[in-house]
């Protein structure tokens, strides 16, 4: 019975791909007469099995040792393909985060998305998503992921699409699309290019690989920058940040697993393929430059931002810069425990934003107020949430980050001034959000708000006890997964006096955020400076404007040119030539159709005559052997 | 056995013209469903008693034909031509189902269509070069007039374009092969002995240099492409089905077959100029249809740049990067299928095709919803989404060109990266977004407008998650081509590519 | 002279509309396939509303401050059969029916509106919310830490019962409509705004109450002495939320505050029926679909035939259904302004037809963003 659950567990995934094949019927129409809400129940239904499955196979899988499931799927000349699947604590903890978070948005999803006619092919997508996230939970194949994490850029299209008809949607979802391909094609790139190099492409047996095998320096960085690529786009890291904020247009359950488990997915890609960036100085540096870059300027945009979701998209775009860091410090088990706290915590908040939205027609926080009373699981998740994100109650992230600065780990002084940064900034930010949405007297617009329908209330309530419960996560976790010793180094400053520091920051941050003035919508920064400042940051440094001006004018202008020299030097050198020497130049381009197949008889006459003038001389033995043939 | 292939559609032509006049099109319809069902049918039958592991020519038939010149009725069959004599028969099914069913003159356009059909089926079984050539001009004759009368407004310009072009492929190509047994002094233009020629370099290089300009305008590789677009336009979706789905691979095939096949020696030396050019067409056929502004033009050119990954995998010339050109052939043939024949959906419920005038067609009650979704997945697997028979194949070329041509193959991902942009720009702004007013009273949607999409959407998924079977057919012959044993020294390709130039 | 000066300076750009309706026509044009389509499509709507108001009526009544209420939609009839229909979502939507009252009571305006902030509601909400809630400890410690939580939900359970009520009477309304239209007794679009007008006038001053009884007790949510009735307190507030304000729909307009594509006064919103566009319908996003949806069972015979003949027939039913309820709903507003407007619009007293003027004026501006012109096509 143990082997059988844990060698099945590779079903897991598969339930959410069944769900999301039994919604067809309703998604594209054959069921009109009735409604879709069977759809609904039956990707719940799968989602739950898929869950059980997952939490069996967890249970009997604690405490033993990790499992391999191979399976050939393409041998061709010198490429043999293996999809391997790790069955590992480690892999199916994942999975039971994955296939968790998901019942939860998809049971929330059936209260946000009640008078929406087109749920089951909501449904469906959240089926989609959720086999691609739990295959990438327990995929140990470099190829297996590269091709989940495009089906996620896929299905992120599709999901943030979904209101199709909608103008931001539109373009929203194609730059969702394409900056998450710009990572993906780079990482194909480098996949390809691993493979090249007979590296056998499991995750597992990188490390070995990368010991083995001598890398020209120069090659190595390049492989390495190559696979950072495709985790940069799906984790929202800059230059390839900006998608995630557009992709707010989307409906928000699948917000809710695109700021919480999917921006992981990225990330836990990048922890297992952590080996290759060994073999690189350069690319760990990128990895730690990159993370640093956007833990910093998102932070900043997060506190400049009105709209609801962005205000928290930003700001999870941060936290995965620190994800980013610790990889490319090799200190693997922090980056997990970073992720796991993110993701509960996040994924909470979401779930509280989307119960105002969805109760007060409305986003931008600088219309709401005084909404606290009125909704008592909405503003406790939101504080929940809150204190899980940053360091000052004891809760996810205060003890992750007091197991990274005990003095098991190297932590640098730049990288503490890094965590105050992010600390204070999430600590302003936050309650900056708080005390405009939830305090201060009810405006107009939060005049007569009730608190959420139970399919919102029950699994915010669920996760937000989940959250409360994820500190023991941390504190438990022993550190197996980290190539090099952890070192004991306790005297360090750091780690004496990084976490009094951080609660400080984290307090500082919000005693900041309680005591501005509250910005209101007519309110606006008088001072220059200060109105300037807010709109860099709202408009995210204008780096969407840079992008116009520099990537997509280079390619619009590149192929309006290619289309401009196909039609006059290209087409018009052949049509000249065409013109001048067989014909004139109006018969081909007017002909009537009785002299084009005079034409045509011309260039068979011509061939035939080629043939003849090739085979005279021959002709009378032609002629014999028909002769021949004809007595 | 071979024959039949043949033999079938050029006696279903003969009989659908003694057929009366007065008969309903639709009639006509029907009997060519008949006829096609039982092309593949038998090209299934085929399939079924063909040994993929043997690396001799199977079901061969040979009928001394003109001996004096060299000229024999020799058929073949074998793993580069299976896959594509399966496509063919195939495709052609698709394209009659999808054609009006109230064509004009119908007697005459279905018998063009299997006269093509029968052309396309022998020159994939010809083993006579003179024979391969006899049937790559008689295709021309029905695809020209097919586009000609049942074309477009500007259908005489693109008819004639295509005559000209393909008429100067055709005659470059029978040079390259007169040249090669004039000078190798060969009796026969059989196949099989003409591979033994070992003719001076200097004069290969001529000869495949003749050959491969006749085949690149038939791929057609930049700059020898323009016929193609304008063809495509003013084609109607069945032909371009055919088209896109089968002519094109008359190229490639004669790419693998003879580029490779007869002059091997040449074709090394060449090789890296040809993946060059490979990169360049790719990116030059996805920059042009980033611009264009009707959606078959976008795919047309998205066809110009699909197809050079052919010539990559074929210039890199390992053991993968043929089965990947076999391949890739494959999934072009399918996807641009797919892709011509939504396109022709939308022209046909809107009238046109004009990115800029189309938008908001998902809508459910009005617009094309199904056909919509499914155009979003074709885009899809066109712009290599694993799951799908286009990840695979452009997977399998990079991996087989990379270690040998990393550059061109570097610039090739980035036009498959292209093919996004291009395809998502064209999705968004027909498909997304609200209906415009005068979009808002289209005509029904019928299943017979779904089902031949559907279909190939399924084989594209199913070869997608299962490339096995597809390359089990080829990975014989396409590595039988490069190891002949007198070659085998010079061309030995290495399993690990430690020692080639991956630095640049 | 005189007629001079009546003339208004400059032509409001609705001006034919005004015109018709001083000619004692309604704002819809007076046609046989509108009377065919207005009459039908108020037949299914009735229908639909006696479901939705019965449904609303017993929520309010019977679901009362019930936090996990499963079966409100069961109209307390559970059984195993119903069970298996409501999975197979083989039902009425009465989502629908709730959106309208979130969005009514998110709105306000009106008598009702104006009752729930007041001291004797409060005093009154509170008596049952600890009615309800005796004994249960958490519930109680609950609403001490967020005192607004509760009696907001009373607000909302209110609402419930006051658009339950409005919906009674106009679906009666609507039915009568068409039992009238089938003896032969309905034939133009004038005679149909006059049979609305009628029972409008007929139910203006019908009392506006709620009781609930929560074990045994009776507890006066809205006692009839607050004086709330049936015109000023539901209609007229219902027509401003839902007829011309509305919520934007997501899968149109984009709720990103810094795209700022919806007004921040609620004042200015212009999502509701009579500008909402019907296209989209069937689409992701559009609420107003489950409304369509439901329709679509009950179209009498006669309307369902009318639509099959269009080009797409049974396809864009949906919609179809739309533009014909928008039409409808363009009758309804007529009867609305008749009965609203000081005088009849078709007086021939030159200073009553300028106050008439006076007072179309404002509505006939917020016509000029909705769909009154394309119903008229």
């Amino acid at each position: 019975m143990t082997d059988f659950v844990i060698q099945t567990s590779w079903l897991a995934p598969l339930y959410g791909l069944i769900g999301a094949l039994l919604t067809l019927p309703w998604s594209i129409g054959i069921i009109r007469r009735t409604g879709p809400r069977p759809a609904a129940y039956f990707n719940l239904l799968m989602t739950l099995l898929a869950f059980i499955h997952g939490s069996l196979a967890f249970q009997k899988i604690w405490g033993k040792d990790p499992q391999h499931l191979v399976w050939h799927w393409l041998q061709a000349a010198d490429l043999d393909l293996t999809l391997t699947l790790d069955i590992s604590p480690l892999s199916l903890g994942a999975l039971e985060v994955v296939a968790g978070i998901s019942l939860l948005a998809q049971l929330y999803a059936l209260g946000y998305m009640e008078k929406d006619w087109a749920m089951a092919r909501f449904f469906g997508l959240m089926g989609f998503f959720e086999a691609a996230l739990g295959g990438i939970a327990i995929s140990d194949s470099l190829i297996l992921s590269y091709g989940l994490l495009e089906i996620l850029t896929l299905s992120t299209y599709l999901l943030v699409g979904f209101w199709y008809a909608q103008p931001l949607v539109v373009t929203a979802a194609r730059d969702a699309f394409l900056t998450k391909r710009v990572g993906d094609i780079i990482l194909l790139m480098g996949v390809v290019g691993l493979s090249s190099y007979g590296a056998g492409l499991d995750f597992s047996s990188l490390e070995t690989w990368a010991e083995s095998t001598p890398i020209p320096p120069l090659t190595a960085a390049l492989l390495g920058l190559a696979l950072i690529a495709g985790p940069t786009g799906k984790c929202a890291q800059f230059p390839l940040n900006l998608w995630l904020d557009e992709a707010m247009e989307g409906p928000n359950p699948a917000g809710i697993l695109r700021n919480s488990i999917v921006v992981a997915a990225g990330a836990y890609v990048l922890i297992k393929l952590e080996p290759v960036f060994t073999l690189s100085p350069i690319s760990a540096d990128a990895l730690i430059l990159i993370g640093s870059i956007t833990a910093i300027g998102s932070s900043l945009m997060a506190i400049a931002q009105i709209d609801i979701k962005r205000t928290l998209s930003h700001s999870t775009s941060a936290y995965l810069g620190l994800v980013f860091v610790a990889v490319g410090l090799g200190q693997v088990d922090i980056a997990l425990l970073l992720l796991f706290a993110h993701t509960t915590a996040k994924a909470l908040l979401f779930m509280s934003i989307g119960s105002i939205i969805l109760n007060t027609s409305n986003q931008n926080i600088t219309e709401m107020g005084g909404l606290w009373s009125k909704m008592p699981v909405t503003s406790t998740s939101f504080v929940i949430g809150s204190a899980g994100l940053i360091s000052l109650l004891p809760l996810g992230f205060f003890w992750t980050l007091q197991r990274w600065l005990n003095g098991t780990w190297n932590v640098p002084l730049w990288l503490l001034g890094l965590l105050l940064f992010v600390n204070l900034f999430s600590a302003l930010n936050l309650t900056r959000v708080f005390r405009l949405v939830f305090l201060g007297s009810p405006q107009p617009k939060t005049r007569r708000v009730p608190e959420a329908n139970w399919p919102i209330i029950v699994p915010m309530a669920s996760l937000a006890i989940i959250t409360l419960l994820a500190p023991s996560v941390p504190i438990e976790w022993s550190f197996w997964l980290s190539p090099n010793a952890p070192l004991s180094n306790y005297d360090a400053f750091p780690v004496q006096w990084g976490m009094p520091l951080l609660m400080a920051a984290s307090l500082i941050g919000c005693i900041i955020g309680l005591s501005r003035k509250p910005q209101r919508m007519w309110v606006r920064p008088t001072q220059k400076y200060w109105r300037f400042l807010q709109d860099l940051l709202a408009y995210d440094f204008y780096i969407e404007r840079l992008y116009q001006v520099t990537v997509v004018a280079a390619v619009s202008l590149s192929s309006k040119m290619t289309a401009w020299f196909d039609r006059y030097v290209v087409d018009g050198l052949v049509n000249l030539i065409g013109l001048v020497t067989i014909f004139s130049g109006n018969t081909l381009k007017y002909n009537a159709s009785g002299k084009s197949q005079f034409y045509l008889l011309t260039i068979l006459m011509g061939l035939a005559v080629i043939f003849w003038l090739l085979l005279r001389g021959q002709w009378s033995l032609i002629l014999d052997y028909w002769s021949f043939l004809a007595n | 056995m071979l024959s039949a292939l043949i033999l079938i559609p050029v006696l279903g032509a003969i009989l659908l013209n003694l057929l009366p006049k007065d008969w309903a099109a639709s009639r006509f319809r029907q009997i060519a469903l008949v006829l096609s069902s039982m092309i593949l049918l038998w090209t299934i039958v085929l399939a079924v008693q063909f040994d993929p592991n043997n690396v001799q020519m199977q079901f061969s038939e040979f009928l001394p034909w003109l001996p004096t010149l060299g000229l024999d009725y020799a058929l073949g069959l074998d793993g580069l031509s299976l896959p594509l004599l399966f496509l063919n028969s195939f495709l052609t099914g698709v394209a009659i189902f999808s054609s009006n069913r109230d064509i004009q003159r119908p007697r005459f356009y279905y018998g063009l269509i299997f006269l093509l059909n029968a052309g396309v089926a022998g020159a994939f079984l010809a083993q006579n070069l003179l024979l391969f050539f006899l049937f790559y001009e008689v295709e021309i004759v029905p695809l020209y007039f097919l586009i000609a009368i049942w074309g477009g407004g500007r259908r005489g310009y693109a008819a004639m374009k295509f005559l000209i072009y393909t008429a100067i492929s055709g005659f470059l190509v029978l040079a390259s092969f007169l040249g090669l047994v004039w000078f190798s002094e060969a009796t026969t233009f059989d196949y099989e002995p003409l591979r033994q020629q070992a003719l001076p370099v200097e004069l290969q290089f001529i000869l495949l240099g003749m050959l491969l300009v006749g085949l690149f305008i038939k791929i057609p590789i930049f700059p020898f492409h323009t016929w193609l677009p304008d063809a495509h336009v003013e084609a109607s979706t069945p032909v371009s089905i055919l088209l896109a789905g089968v002519l094109l691979k008359l190229g490639t095939y004669g790419l693998l077959r003879f580029g490779v096949g007869l002059y091997l020696d040449a074709w090394v030396t060449f090789a890296p100029w040809l993946a060059f050019l490979a990169a360049v067409s790719a990116l030059y056929g996805a920059l042009s249809a980033i611009a264009q502004k009707d959606m078959k033009k976008v795919v047309a050119y998205s066809s110009i740049a699909h197809m050079a990954y052919v010539l990559l995998a074929a210039a890199a010339a390992t053991p993968l990067s043929l089965i990947a050109a076999m391949l890739q052939m494959i999934s072009h043939g399918l996807i641009s299928a797919l892709l011509f024949l939504l396109v022709g959906v939308v022209y046909k419920k809107t009238g046109t095709r004009d990115v800029m005038v189309l938008r908001g067609l998902l809508n459910p009650e009005r617009g094309l919803p199904i056909i919509g979704s499914l155009t979003i997945l074709g885009v899809m697997a066109s712009s290599g989404i694993p799951g799908m028979v286009g990840f695979v194949a452009e997977f399998m070329v990079f991996r087989g060109s990379l270690p040998i041509y990393p550059l061109p193959t570097l610039l090739c991902m980035v036009g498959t990266g292209l093919t996004a942009v291009y395809f998502l720009l064209m999705v968004n702004r027909v498909f997304f977004g609200r209906l415009t007013e005068q979009l808002s009273n289209l005509p029904r949607v019928q299943w017979g407008d779904r089902i031949p999409a559907l279909v190939l959407t399924l084989f594209i998924i199913i070869f997608g998650l299962q490339p096995g079977w597809l390359v089990r057919w080829s990975e014989t012959q396409t590595t039988a081509l490069i190891v002949e044993p007198s070659l085998r020294d010079t061309l030995e390709v290495p399993a690990s590519v430690s020692q080639l130039p991956l630095d640049p | 002279m005189v007629s001079l000066e009546q003339k208004p300076r400059k032509h409001h750009p609705l001006e034919v509309y005004i015109q018709r309706l001083e000619q004692g026509d309604a704002l819809l044009k007076d046609t046989p396939d509108h009377v065919l389509e207005v009459v039908g499509i108020l037949k299914s709507y009735g229908v639909v509303l006696d479901a939705y108001s019965r449904n609303l009526i017993y929520i309010a009544e019977h679901q009362f401050l019930n936090p996990f209420p499963f079966f409100k939609y069961f109209n307390g009839e559970v059984s195993l059969k119903r069970l298996l229909q409501h999975w197979g979502h083989d039902r009425i939507n009465y989502e629908y029916a709730e959106y309208c009252m979130k969005s009514m009571f998110w709105h306000g305006g009106g008598g009702l509106d104006e009752y729930l902030d007041t001291p004797e509601f409060a005093r009154a909400a509170e008596k049952a919310i600890q009615g309800k809630w005796k004994g249960n400890l958490f519930m109680l410690t609950l609403h001490k830490l967020f005192p607004d939580f509760l009696p907001e939900q009373v607000r909302v359970m209110a609402y419930y019962s006051g658009l339950g009520q409005f919906w009674r009477v106009m679906s009666d309304l609507f039915i009568a409509l068409s039992d009238r239209y089938d003896n032969g007794e309905i034939q133009t679009i004038p005679q149909v705004v006059d049979h609305i007008l009628q029972g409008l006038v007929a139910a203006a001053n019908k009392p506006i109450t709620y009781q609930v009884q929560l074990r045994g007790k009776t507890y006066d949510i809205l006692p009839k002495s607050a004086g709330l009735t049936f015109l000023m307190d539901t209609a007229v507030p219902y027509v401003e939320a839902i007829f011309f304000r509305g919520a934007p729909f997501m899968g149109t307009i984009s709720y990103n505050a810094q795209a700022y594509q919806i007004p921040d006064e609620q004042g200015a919103f212009t999502y509701g029926a009579l500008f909402a566009d019907p296209l989209p319908i069937g689409g992701s996003g559009i609420p107003p679909t489950l409304l369509m949806q439901d329709m679509r069972h009950y179209l009498p015979d006669y309307l369902h035939q009318f639509y099959q003949n269009t080009i797409r027939g049974e396809d864009d039913l949906r919609v179809q259904i739309c533009q014909t309820f928008q039409k409808s709903m363009f009758c309804v507003t007529t009867a609305a302004l008749k009965g609203l407007a000081p005088y009849p619009f078709t007086t021939d007293n030159p200073e009553e037809k300028a106050a008439n003027r006076q007072f179309l004026k404002p509505w006939m501006d917020r016509f000029i963003e909705s769909r009154l012109e394309t119903a008229n096509q």
